[in-house]
């Protein structure tokens, strides 16, 4: 027999006034840096839906004084989670991790002690499958890796995109580029179709829960040869642009380079840095600046 | 193995704290930091070091009083870095006094110096509306050239109704040569009698011919 009480499910909250999305939306941006148009209000709106139903919040006001005034901040990590995209590959644009091993890498230790480390920084890593993939290309691609102790580091703001990333376990979608002898190499077939990234691959890599637009986060970072920044600024309107790219300054090394996606364009957005071209990638180096 | 895991000076690892499924990761220091004063900071814009000087420009982005001090500092601010900077502060404060004296360095003969004015100026177009009726009646054709350049990229709903203006009664052909050329990429179907009224201004200038053609092609779509 059904309960009558247990079957009642609560009205769904009432959708969201422009006012509402508006203050919304100015709120997100000043967390994350990542701005909403008007045109996204279906996409933001069924997401806060979703959050509000599953926080018991029966308006859009007690959702989010909730979000706000939260001491853990963990109904903003949940927000955070859903409404960010993680859609990505294995070797995505791979010609800059060519040009990673065959220009950027090379230049990068002429000249360098070998007691010094190479550090590259994945931002945003997603589900993992970018450091993974500048691992991989470092280690079958490039002939000095073994003379070097190089640090690979992954961040996120998504914590749970975060954790399949730690966790390493890859579908046939994702791995659609890697070749098969990567796959016998450094994967284990988990029977499904699903592969594993092997044990030494994923505790190599260092992975971190990270908002760049947050200074005190950010500052965390430096000495950085190497940062892969793609597809993020795209998200960010002018300023916030930036002053994220500003903030990729400050943690490079000079001479470091900073790889963006392909539909970026640092010109567009600063002079901080020198565009170079290494086969059919151009990447952003950090001058070595003259005056102090 | 090449590669190392490891926590560098001031990279704290997530390894241990990781990241749950909903919450946020254990390891990240308290977002809230005692920060240096307004006044270290105005300070600090005249250290020695560039990265100090960039760290305090970033810094001062929330103090709306320092404006006045940022502006004085990117006049005479040399390295190329900490001006980026100091320009994008500006930008995030925003405000008609300090597009007004932004405004000032159309004047300079430094072009980085004038190029990140033009820039900075055309990323706050409601702070810099009140001075651009000003820039483009400037008696230097130089500086009305930059205030339509400003204009052009600018995301304002009056600058094609501007562009019009200054097509209507700018007596350089420069300036009107740049104001139909942002016309092309902003103008509406109002500005084309203002653009074919043009062409009997500079008749014996085929370069304004072209552009006046190009500019009407362009907004009516053909």
């Amino acid at each position: 027999m059904v309960d009558p009480a247990r079957s009642v499910q609560p009205p769904p909250p009432p959708p969201l006034t422009d006012e509402e999305y508006a203050k919304f939306c100015e709120f997100f941006y000043r967390k994350t840096g990542i701005q909403f148009q008007d045109n996204k209000k279906y996409y933001v709106e069924r997401r806060l839906v979703e959050r509000m139903t599953k926080t018991g919040s029966s308006c859009f006001r007690d959702y989010f004084t909730m979000v706000r005034f939260q001491v853990s901040g963990e109904e903003l990590q949940s927000l955070v989670n859903t409404m960010t995209v993680n859609e990505t590959y294995f070797f995505r644009e791979d010609y800059q991790f060519v040009a990673l091993v065959e220009g950027m890498l090379p230049e990068l230790v002429r000249g360098r002690s070998p007691r010094q480390p190479l550090r590259l920084w994945s931002v945003p890593c997603s589900s993992g499958e970018e450091p993974y993939s500048i691992a991989l290309s470092i280690l079958e691609r490039w002939d000095q890796a073994d003379h070097w102790d190089i640090e690979i580091h992954a961040s996120d703001i998504d914590s749970r995109i975060l954790a399949e990333a730690q966790a390493g376990v890859f579908g046939a979608r994702s791995l659609s580029r890697v070749p098969r002898q990567y796959l016998e190499k450094y994967f284990v077939s988990l029977g499904d179709g699903s592969y594993r990234i092997c044990d030494d691959l994923r505790q190599s890599i260092d992975f971190s829960l990270v908002n760049i637009v947050d200074p005190v986060q950010a500052k965390r970072f430096r000495d950085v040869d190497v940062i892969f920044c793609r597809n993020l600024l795209i998200y960010f309107d002018d300023v916030g642009r930036r002053e994220t790219v500003e903030t990729l300054y400050e943690i490079l090394v000079p001479g470091g380079y900073v790889c963006l996606g392909h539909s970026e364009s640092m010109s567009r957005m600063t002079s901080l840095f020198v565009p170079r071209k290494f086969g059919d990638t151009i990447v952003y180096q950090k001058p070595q600046e003259k005056a102090p | 193995m090449a590669l190392v895991k490891a926590n560098p000076p001031g990279i704290p690892a997530v390894g241990d704290g990781k990241p749950t499924p909903d919450g946020p990761a254990s390891g990240l220091p308290p977002l809230i930091e005692t920060g240096p004063s307004v006044e270290d900071l105005l300070a600090a814009l005249d250290a020695e070091e560039s990265t100090t000087r960039r760290s305090a420009a970033r810094a001062l982005a929330t103090h709306p009083e320092a404006a006045m001090a940022l502006c004085d500092r990117v006049e005479i601010e040399r390295s190329p870095s900490v001006r980026v900077v100091l320009f994008t502060t500006l930008i995030r404060l925003q405000s008609p006094e300090i597009a007004a004296r932004l405004a000032g360095l159309l004047r300079s003969e430094d072009v980085a110096l004038r190029n990140g004015a033009i820039e900075a100026l055309q990323e706050m177009p409601a702070a810099v509306a009140p001075s651009l009726r000003a820039l483009l009646a400037d008696p230097d054709s130089d500086v009305r050239l930059f205030a339509v350049n400003i204009l052009g990229a600018l995301c304002h709903e009056s600058a094609p109704e501007w562009l019009v203006e200054v097509i209507a009664s700018e007596p350089h052909v420069n300036v009107c040569a740049a104001a139909v050329d942002a016309l092309a990429e902003v103008g509406r179907p109002e500005a084309v009698p203002a653009l074919q009224a043009l062409r009997a201004r500079f008749p014996d200038e085929p370069f304004m011919t072209f552009a006046i053609d190009t500019a009407v092609r362009r907004i009516e779509g053909r």
